[in-house]
């Protein structure tokens, strides 16, 4: 028993030790990023603060809460990257697929290490974001623990409901064949509903309603809204009560979409 | 210049061919763009619903600012996409030799090679915006400013071509310019919003350095009567000089290359 848990660990280990080798294989990419985030961080800084000249607040936030959450918003994106339709397409294209299917480990386990480890790399690479947002827009960090241990319980289980969403979704390249497009759609959508860009609480009632339902949310807004006291702690069990549900939810549906979508795989080369 | 409007059209025909075997995913590809842009615009309309104005600006002149630049972006998208390519498909795998060897200019011939259909989508966002925008601001469909439009975008739209030849050519030193090509392609996104929200130096910048302003924020200064002089008719001008300098660079860049596979 003992063993067969090491071994698994020691496999599954192996696979997250690939991410962060892969990310410093393109060190001018990281850099680049560095320099993107900081320009759209900037445009967003200066578009919130027009937006507020002449007001106060909107739907109950001041400028200076709104500002909050973008700029931690902009920090923590990679909790609502995805990536996975990516994956399969292109493994699909050069025939890796058919070798990750043989492997002598769960197929949706071992994207899930790695889809995790993607995401801690990812943040880590965020530092220099966090300090350009500190030292030159000003933002200040809130510095109460709790809220702290809230948001990474809500963040962890918002990633997982977003990766088995990610996986339905990447389950759908089996029948297209199609990757680009379906990405950019995705992305797309996740680029407004995960409140990237706006907090969802801006949002009409029916909007918000409907936005706060995608995983989207659950991976970015939920956990940075109960960070940046959008959402009171007081609402907190529920909130994670609901992540729970959604994500055992999805979890079991995840399963049984790829048994049955895994039947149409048509590896393209390779 | 005929024949390679002839050339072009026979390249334009291949590669719908291409595209409509698999239909599809043409019909993704092609809205997929759309869809990017709608969460863009649903931030905008989600805010300004909330506030008369963005520094002065209403909802439906943000709009056309947007509309703009989008319309001058899908050209660029459309026509001059492969750009964003040249190192990864073509000198790493060194098929670009290909270009070198037939009887065309190879800058035309690798634009040529590839019409992105995902340009669709934004042609389309765009036209709506600008439509809808221009008469929901009683902004008359004259002749002069019909001309004036189409003036503008194609300008936009070249300035977009230059600006990424400038930075594409350094694949031939470098092999992946898309990180170069980036950096100053983003700076565009300022150009969604009226300048006059940024601080005075990504005015400048915007204008002078990398000017894409001249495709969205002055047009619509001049179409919604604020007076900016002769800056709103700076774009045509501005584009043939990028363009010729672009073009200079590609020829010097050429000179440069090798081919690294076969």
């Amino acid at each position: 028993m003992i063993q067969a848990i090491r071994r698994r660990t020691n496999i599954y280990g192996a696979m997250a030790g690939i991410v962060p080798k892969t990310f410093l294989a393109y060190s001018l990419w990281v850099w680049v990023s560095l320099f993107l985030n900081t320009i759209t961080m900037t445009i967003l800084v200066f578009f919130w603060k027009a937006v507020y000249a002449d007001t106060g607040t909107i739907a109950g936030l001041d400028l200076q809460t709104t500002l909050t959450y973008i700029l931690l918003a902009q920090i923590f994106l990679p909790l609502g990257d995805l990536s996975m339709i990516f994956e399969f397409g292109y493994s699909l294209r050069e025939g890796g697929i058919a070798h990750a299917l043989l492997r002598p480990v769960d197929f949706q386990g071992g994207f899930y290490v790695q889809y995790m480890t993607q995401t801690l790399t990812s943040l880590f690479l965020q530092i220099p974001m966090a300090l350009v947002a500190w030292l030159v827009f000003g933002l200040r960090f809130p510095t109460d623990l709790q809220l702290w241990a809230v948001f990474i319980l809500s963040a962890i289980l918002g990633r997982t409901i977003l990766f088995f969403f990610d996986w339905m979704l990447a389950c759908l390249t089996f029948y297209t064949t199609e990757v680009w497009g379906l990405g950019v759609l995705v992305y797309g959508a996740s680029l407004f509903f995960s409140g990237s860009l706006v907090p969802l609480a801006m949002l009409p009632g029916w909007l918000q309603t409907f936005a706060l339902a995608t995983p989207f949310a659950q991976a970015l807004y939920v956990p940075l809204s109960l960070l940046t006291g959008i959402t009171p702690l007081s609402q907190a069990p529920m909130v994670l009560l609901i992540q729970v549900i959604l994500l055992i939810t999805l979890g079991v549906l995840s399963r049984l979409f790829f048994r049955v979508a895994v039947r149409k795989v048509t590896v393209q080369g390779g | 210049m005929a024949r390679y409007l002839d050339l072009y059209g026979l390249f334009l025909v291949q590669r719908f061919k291409i595209l409509m075997e698999y239909r599809v995913n043409f019909l993704i590809g092609a809205s997929s763009t759309i869809i990017l842009q709608v969460s863009s615009l649903l931030t905008i309309w989600v805010v300004m619903s909330q506030i008369p104005s963005l520094n002065g600006w209403s909802y439906y002149e943000v709009l056309l600012i947007y509309g703009l630049i989008t319309l001058a972006k899908s050209i660029n998208h459309m026509f001059a996409d492969n750009l964003w390519t040249i190192g990864r498909q073509y000198i790493r795998t060194g098929s670009f030799d290909r270009f070198l060897v037939r009887p065309i200019n190879p800058l035309f011939h690798l634009l040529a090679d590839r019409f992105c259909h995902d340009g669709i989508g934004n042609f389309l966002v765009g036209s709506v915006l600008v439509i809808t925008a221009t008469r929901q601001l009683n902004i008359p469909w004259s002749l002069n400013n019909v001309l004036y439009l189409v003036l503008m975008v194609l300008s936009g739209g070249l300035i977009f071509i230059a600006l990424n030849l400038i930075t594409g050519t350094t694949a031939f030193w470098i092999m992946d310019a898309v990180p170069i090509m980036r950096v100053v392609f983003d700076f565009h996104l300022f150009a969604q919003y009226p300048l006059s929200i940024y601080p005075r130096a990504v005015g400048i910048l915007l204008t002078w350095l990398i000017p894409y302003g001249l495709a969205s924020f002055y047009p619509a200064s001049y179409l919604t009567d604020r007076s900016l002089g002769w800056v709103a008719w700076g774009a045509p001008f501005v584009a043939i000089i990028l363009l010729i300098l672009a073009y200079q660079v590609w020829k010097f860049g050429l000179k440069y290359y090798a081919g690294t596979g076969s």
